[in-house]
């Protein structure tokens, strides 16, 4: 029984330190990494931050709430690449299928940077332990959204911040 | 059953303490610069068998420049009473991973050590996959040295560490070497070397070396790795010094792509590959298990598990997007034994003919008839040796988005079941109806029914049932609460299985991350 009590009280003492309204947006410094692109060239974050906007989406080729939300994310980076945009996809595909990353990323014309977390390295540094999992920084390297999971609609929130942020 | 008296209780303050939070000035809660967070906790209690059990993860890590330090707690008490899964943490609260790093430097030329438990993998795993699943409880963090070094295209990585075995004790050490050339840009090098010392001494180590290539060239790519595996006592003792080597290996993978279509073929040989530790219960390898990765649940009802020693197989994928809305995916696969004169049957002594270990084959359509409704259906065909069965699959899956946030999503699934053994023939039928609200709320109704006639007229029917609720607590909190009971079965990320067996309760899991 003291058992139970003391999860209980564990629980509702974790949620209440956690649980914020949709306006509150942490400010977290995005920790830097280095992964390979599909063309094998590496890619750093830091190198990246500054332009603008930038949302990390972590995502694995079996996840299939992954591949219907890479479509929503495809036409915003079609909407908002040239405005400073960036979109840098991260698989996590490990031995077992990173070999299908590359073609199915060819065969759906997406022309966004694709890079390769086989280890799943970078997704332990931003907490994505479940796909798909969406990580917005702003043009100063700071986290100011993040989000588990994909349900249809979740797009519209990401693209108005992103909107939100390219007008700063 | 006094137990569950608190369970609505939990329940109610869950539900009203976002409410009471939100009240809050919003700025108190953040963190220091530099500083993350990560928990993750994990109740469940089942009323069957009344067992009880609590998992929790707290990771906090810290960034400042070129450093960077965390740590991670973890608390089961009590944790999971399988010992294939609690591996010597039955009632454990400590902290079971440390690092400390420093990362100079950039992808051009750059060094990065890291001191404390760190993880790795090189290649596709052939030698080294040192990682952490908590979906199937696996963790073979390393404790030791990892020093990583790029220079014009060159990286260099050796480590040395020590991973716990079933006791939850760290043993033996293992030290390995990478090394790579990516300065081509049609094709990449890499080589590495592994061995374990064992902590007795007198025993002989265990020698991993392979070579691997990366061709890349207009729409092909492709990949080839071999190696090979030593051991002087094995070598002296099975194959009286006869042999230079007690196993092998190689992967290949070809793709191509042109347009809207995509094809990947890979093959395997693993011959007596696997990488352990002296006691056998740490594995340091996984090789690519060329096995279909599924997300429907009958589909990994009776999965093949990886057997890095005793696999010969490839499998065959194709894409084909018709259009935007219309696409397709076809998927064969098969795995087989190895040969009598493989080193794995020579090392054990065994004399055992090929045998089909898994074949499988895979076809999906996905097609959105619009723009709030689209269909997925999938059918699936495996004879998988372990539980000497065939199974046959239809799925259909709909999907209907009835405005922009809200989805109501419909999946049936239905599977044959054929026992070779037993020639026992039955039949299972899910069916899971799925709200999802975004962002915040999605609840799901599961219902399995598994039909038997042990004799002609006789029908016997198991029903399991539970429903699932999610929720989003703020920005960075995800709930979940599953009630009810639900089949045993197979969760398999990678080849690699864990089962669970049935559960009839209350499972709550949450996720936080700042």
């Amino acid at each position: 029984m003291k058992f139970l009590l003391s999860v209980a009280f564990c629980f509702v003492i974790t949620i209440n330190l956690f649980a914020q309204n949709d306006e509150d947006l942490s400010g977290r410094k995005a920790p830097n990494f280095k992964l390979i692109n599909l063309d094998g060239k590496y890619i750093e974050l830091n190198k990246e931050v500054g332009k603008g906007p930038i949302l990390i989406s972590f995502w694995a080729t079996w996840c299939k709430p992954c591949l219907e939300e890479m479509v929503e994310y495809n036409k915003l980076y079609s909407d908002y690449k040239d405005k400073g945009f960036t979109l840098l996809a991260i698989s996590t595909d490990a031995e077992k299928t990173v070999a299908k990353v590359k073609p199915y990323i060819k065969s759906k014309n997406y022309t966004f940077p694709v890079l390769l977390d086989s280890n799943s390295e970078v997704a332990r540094k931003y907490y994505a332990q479940q796909m798909p999992y969406t990580v917005l920084i702003d043009k100063n390297g700071n986290i100011v959204y993040s989000h588990l999971g994909y349900m249809k609609g979740d797009e519209k929130k990401v693209e108005k911040l992103i909107a939100e942020l390219l007008e700063k | 059953m006094k137990t569950l008296n608190f369970i609505p209780i939990i329940l109610l303050i869950t539900f009203l303490s976002p409410n009471l939070s939100a009240q809050n000035n919003k700025d108190w809660f953040l963190l220091p610069d530099g500083l993350g967070l990560s928990n993750q906790l994990e109740y469940s209690y089942n009323i069957d068998n009344k067992v009880e059990i609590f998992e929790n993860w707290l990771t906090l890590d810290y960034n400042k420049n070129i450093f960077s330090a965390g740590i991670r707690f973890e608390a089961f008490q009590p944790n999971d009473p399988d010992p294939s899964i609690s591996r010597g943490k039955v009632r454990y609260a400590d902290i079971a991973y440390k690092y400390f790093a420093v990362d100079v430097g950039d992808v051009e030329e750059g060094l990065n050590i890291t001191a404390g438990n760190f993880y790795e993998l090189f290649g596709r795993g052939m030698i080294l996959k040192s990682y952490e699943d908590r979906n199937i409880r696996i963790d073979n963090n390393l404790l030791g040295v990892k020093v990583e070094g790029n220079y014009l295209g060159f990286s260099l990585t050796a480590l040395s560490g020590s991973a716990t075995n079933s006791n939850n004790d760290r043993k033996d050490i293992l030290h390995a070497v990478d090394f790579s050339y990516g300065g081509f840009d049609i094709i990449k090098l890499g080589t590495t070397y592994a061995s374990n010392q064992p902590e007795i001494d007198g025993i002989a180590r265990t020698s991993l070396a392979s070579f691997r290539i990366q061709p890349s060239y207009w729409n092909f790519d492709g990949y080839a790795e071999y190696g090979t595996k030593n051991n002087k006592d094995i070598q002296t003792n099975a194959f009286q010094n006869s042999e230079s080597k007690i196993g092998e290996a190689f992967y290949g993978s070809l793709n191509f792509y042109y347009d809207a279509f995509s094809i990947v073929g890979e093959y395997k040989y693993y011959d007596n590959y696997a990488f352990t530790s002296s006691d056998g219960t740490i594995f340091y390898n996984t090789t690519p298990s060329l096995r279909k990765e599924y997300t429907y649940q009958l589909l990994n009802r009776h999965p093949s598990p990886l057997d890095q020693s005793n696999e010969e197989g490839y499998a065959v994928e194709v894409n084909y997007n018709f259009s935007d809305e219309t696409s397709v995916v076809a998927n064969y696969g098969i795995t087989q034994t190895l040969p009598t004169s493989s080193y794995f049957q020579r090392v054990n002594n065994i004399s055992l003919p090929i045998a089909t270990q898994l074949k499988e084959v895979y076809l999906q359509a996905t097609h959105s008839w619009n723009e709030s409704f689209t269909t997925i259906a999938a059918f699936g065909y495996n004879e998988e040796l372990s539980t000497n069965t065939k199974n046959f699959t239809p799925i259909l899956e709909n999907k209907f988005y009835f405005d922009d946030i809200n989805t109501i999503k419909l999946v049936l699934e239905h599977q044959q079941t054929e026992n070779l053994s037993t020639l026992e023939k039955y039949y299972d039928d899910v069916i899971a109806i799925e709200y999802l609200r975004s962002p915040n709320f999605n609840v799901s109704l599961v219902t399995e029914v598994q039909t038997k006639e042990p004799e002609e007229g006789k029908t016997i029917r198991k029903v399991w049932s539970f429903v699932q609720f999610g929720y989003k607590l703020g920005n960075h909190t995800d709930l979940s609460l599953l009630i009810g009971s639900r089949q045993a079965g197979n969760i398999c990320i990678g080849g690699i299985c864990r089962y669970e067996p049935a559960f009839q309760g209350v499972e709550l899991k949450m996720l936080t991350r700042l």
